[in-house]
């Protein structure tokens, strides 16, 4: 069995450069992490591969330094990478995005399952799960809380589904994107870091890949930022100190002020 | 004087009876003030009336200082603004009121955000340097966040990174104090040094002081066990680590140091003691590079796996590895990750060389990641908590008995085995973790009933005994406080406390400050 793990790498900030042109986060220079999403997906992927023999592969598209974020994967127990990055898939929105990732999966020779977080908290979209199964033509389950059991034919999930939980099988090849409750990723060992600095992280770009770029980056997305804002805030916290007594006149106050209190 | 400024404790004052040390104790009026001028007013008006005057911070000591006996709490969370920063030799010096709380010091330092209302020009010109340079840190690390600074110097506090870091003494350049009388003292490192043992103070209500030292030597460990004593002392270290019996800090200036680029975590886990005694060793010959090497033992993997199962709040904490008997974590302070690397490399070859598999260990190269492991350490004093607070339902009479003793490095597989040898014996419920790389280590008695409880009072007392025997220190973080006072006597003999009460009346002649801290009684006779 080979189980693909899509990752990527976010801000692991809040506070982002964006690109005054695209208006999309500027990723260069930018501390960033895992996405904590995904690394339950890892996690879960090493799971199963301990329990089936099955081979992992974690596969990421972006700027080169998420060959790091990959090696990171290996270190935490996934058997190898695969990087697409090309100046042609910046500024990609989830349907570009799940074209290309799409595309790895088949130049890594498919899979059976596909595991992602159930969305990036840079963009929050949850919408590259379902698009990608739908480019690989699979089946898929959002909002995975548990993985049940897997065999050669199917996987047997547990999803959260409008506050209720279903218990689902699904024929493979398949798609599940999961959710961080009750995950605790394991961290890397050092044996394990070893073997992330010693593996070879394939780098591809568009030729390599093979796609047709006028379908990736910025270019194939038809999702354009037309432009980023920081929301104002409608809510404001307001700390009271000093005495109980000076902390009830200033609440008293406050609620006049804002009309509630007579 | 604010009419309210001093009130009487009422209902909702209760939690201030006590702190972190689970003791409570009880006192007539409280105040809160927030200017150094209401503070010092307070403290006039107490020294008038000769009430005793019990200091708070945020009243997170495990040794009681902050638990009243009588008297009036002067409370200085209030007291909690950053008043300007400095610029000197290519560092940064930031003024503070005692108040100020260390996470969100440590926030506003890693944002480099600070309130600047009320800064001169000379600081604000310091800000925006700071805001531009090299990014900064405040290298002491108590695993309570929520200690103000106050208290961190009141207890002379450290953590994990004072293997390479020092305590917060190392970090405190300038204190401004208010002596009970209401008299103030400014005190710049380097400014005033004692004589052999004879210093003088000149305050800054024109009075000088002349101050007899105690005689002592104190031990060459990490130490926070009564007066720091040394010949040609400088003035503001007799204050830090005083625990709140000689003067109130209403200003401190600390040092901030550059961060290191890479600060990796390491916890590496093995199957037998000796095995991590060993490695222990082998990591301290790494040099500066090493940031901090902590122990855990199977006592707490226990504490840890049982409260994982059954506490949702600690259902995050990760998967400790089966067969392990506990563990040593090392951190990693590196300007380029290829040291990182290497040095990480190079403790895997000493866990093998030890018996060890570099597979049983966590690496933690994410501020995620290392968050984790903060969590796991800082779960298990909560977890130990939890428990006496369960137990003291049935059996009130019981508290944790944690101890906070270290010995040189030559000592560490003898005062291990004691421990060890001793609380089987005993019989007796135990989690031990701590500052392994100092030779300090929290052994954690845990009592079922009063009778364990009692048992463990009498271990204490005697490992307070061969520890001093060792060349060791009673109290090497935590400050002495009220419920290690009998072990200071332990630790110095008579004598040497009746000096130490000397010096505490020659600054505070009617005993206000901190009454029952360091000394049960007041010995009358012998002052």
């Amino acid at each position: 069995m080979k189980i693909v793990v899509c990752v990527k790498q976010v801000p692991g900030t809040a506070r982002v450069p964006l690109d005054p042109v695209t208006h999309t986060i500027r990723r260069e220079g930018t501390r960033s992490v895992l996405n904590p999403f995904d690394s339950c997906a890892l996690e879960q992927a090493v799971q199963i591969a301990e329990r089936t023999g099955a081979k992992t592969l974690a596969l990421s598209m972006g700027i080169a330094d998420t060959e790091l974020l990959l090696r990171d994967a290996i270190s935490r127990g996934i058997d190898g990478g695969m990087l697409l990055s090309d100046r042609a898939f910046a500024g990609a929105d989830t349907l570009a995005t799940a074209y290309t990732l799409s595309m790895g999966i088949r130049r890594a020779g498919g899979a059976d399952l596909v595991l992602c977080g159930k969305m990036a908290v840079d963009g929050d979209t949850g919408q590259i799960g379902p698009e990608l199964a739908e480019f690989l033509g699979m089946a898929h389950v959002t909002q995975v809380t548990k993985i049940l059991a897997v065999t050669d034919k199917s996987v047997t999930v547990k999803r959260k589904a409008e506050g209720e939980s279903q218990l689902l099988q699904v024929r493979l090849p398949a798609l599940l994107t999961v959710v961080r409750e009750g995950c605790v990723p394991r961290l890397p060992s050092i044996r394990g870091i070893r073997a992330g600095e010693r593996a070879r992280v394939p780098v591809l770009d568009a030729n390599g890949l093979g796609v047709d770029t006028g379908r990736t980056g910025l270019a194939g997305s038809p999702t354009q930022v037309v432009r980023t804002f920081m929301p104002q805030r409608e809510s404001e916290a307001v700390s009271l100190g000093g005495s109980a007594q000076e902390q009830s006149t200033a609440l008293i106050s406050l609620l006049q002020e804002v009309g509630t209190y007579a | 004087m604010r009419q309210d400024l001093i009130q009487e404790v009422a209902d909702c004052h209760k939690i201030y009876l006590g702190d972190e040390s689970r003791r409570f104790g009880q006192a007539e009026s409280i105040s809160f003030p927030t200017t150094e001028g209401e503070m010092t007013a307070v403290l006039t008006r107490m020294w008038k009336s000769q009430t005793p005057v019990t200091i708070q911070g945020g009243r997170t000591g495990l040794a009681a200082a902050a638990v009243p006996q009588g008297g009036h709490i002067l409370n200085l969370t209030r007291m909690n603004g950053v008043l300007g920063l400095r610029e000197a030799e290519g560092r940064f010096f930031l003024r503070v009121q005692p108040g100020v709380v260390l996470s969100q010091l440590r926030d506003n330092i890693a944002r480099r955000t600070f309130d600047t209302k009320g800064w001169d020009a000379d600081s604000l010109y310091a800000y925006h340097r700071f805001q531009v340079g090299a990014e900064q840190f405040f290298p002491p690390d108590p695993t309570e966040a929520s200690a103000t600074l106050g208290g961190m110097a009141a207890c002379n506090a450290s953590g994990a990174r004072s293997y390479r870091y020092g305590p917060v003494r190392q970090h405190i350049t300038a204190l401004r104090l208010t002596l009970s009388s209401g008299d103030p003292l400014i005190l710049r490192r380097g400014e005033c040094r004692a004589k052999d043992r004879e210093l003088l103070l000149h305050t800054e209500g024109g009075n000088t002081l002349t101050l007899t030292l105690p005689t002592y030597q104190m031990p060459r460990t990490k130490n926070a066990s009564g007066y720091y004593i040394e010949d040609n002392m400088d003035a503001i270290d007799l204050f830090i680590g005083s625990d709140g019996t000689l003067g109130v800090v209403s200003e401190l200036e600390l040092a901030l140091s550059p961060l290191p680029g890479h600060i990796w975590g390491v916890s590496c886990f093995f199957a037998h003691e000796e095995q991590s005694l060993c490695f222990v060793e082998a990591v301290r010959s790494l040099g500066d590079a090493i940031g901090a090497i902590e122990y855990f033992n199977c006592g707490v993997f226990e504490l840890l796996r049982r409260n994982k199962e059954e506490n949702p709040a600690f259902s995050g904490l990760p998967d400790i590895p089966r067969n392990a008997d506990n563990a040593v974590y090392v951190e990693l302070h590196c300007t380029c990750r290829k040291d990182a690397e290497e040095l990480l490399y190079t403790l895997g070859q000493y866990m093998e060389a030890q018996g060890g598999h570099e597979e049983n260990t966590w690496v933690a190269r994410t501020q995620e990641d290392l968050d984790l492991l903060h969590f796991f350490r800082h779960a298990a004093p909560e977890c130990v908590n939890l428990l006496i607070d369960q137990r003291r339902k049935l059996h009130p009479g019981i508290a944790k008995l944690g101890t906070d003793m270290s010995v040189p490095d030559d000592c560490l597989h003898q005062v291990i085995a004691m421990y060890r040898r001793d609380l089987k014996e005993a019989g007796l419920e135990h989690a031990v973790w701590g500052h392994i790389g100092n030779n300090h280590l929290h052994v954690n008695i845990l009592p079922w009933n009063e009778d364990d409880f009692a048992v463990g009072k009498a271990l204490y007392r005697h490992w307070a005994e061969a520890v001093t025997e060792m060349g060791g220190a009673v109290s090497a973080e935590h400050g002495v406080g009220k419920i290690k006072a009998e072990y200071l006597d332990v630790m110095y003999g008579p004598m040497h406390i009746r000096e130490m009460q000397q010096l505490k009346a020659a600054l505070d002649p009617e005993w206000i400050l901190g009454q029952g801290t360091l000394f049960p009684v007041r010995k009358e006779a012998s002052v």
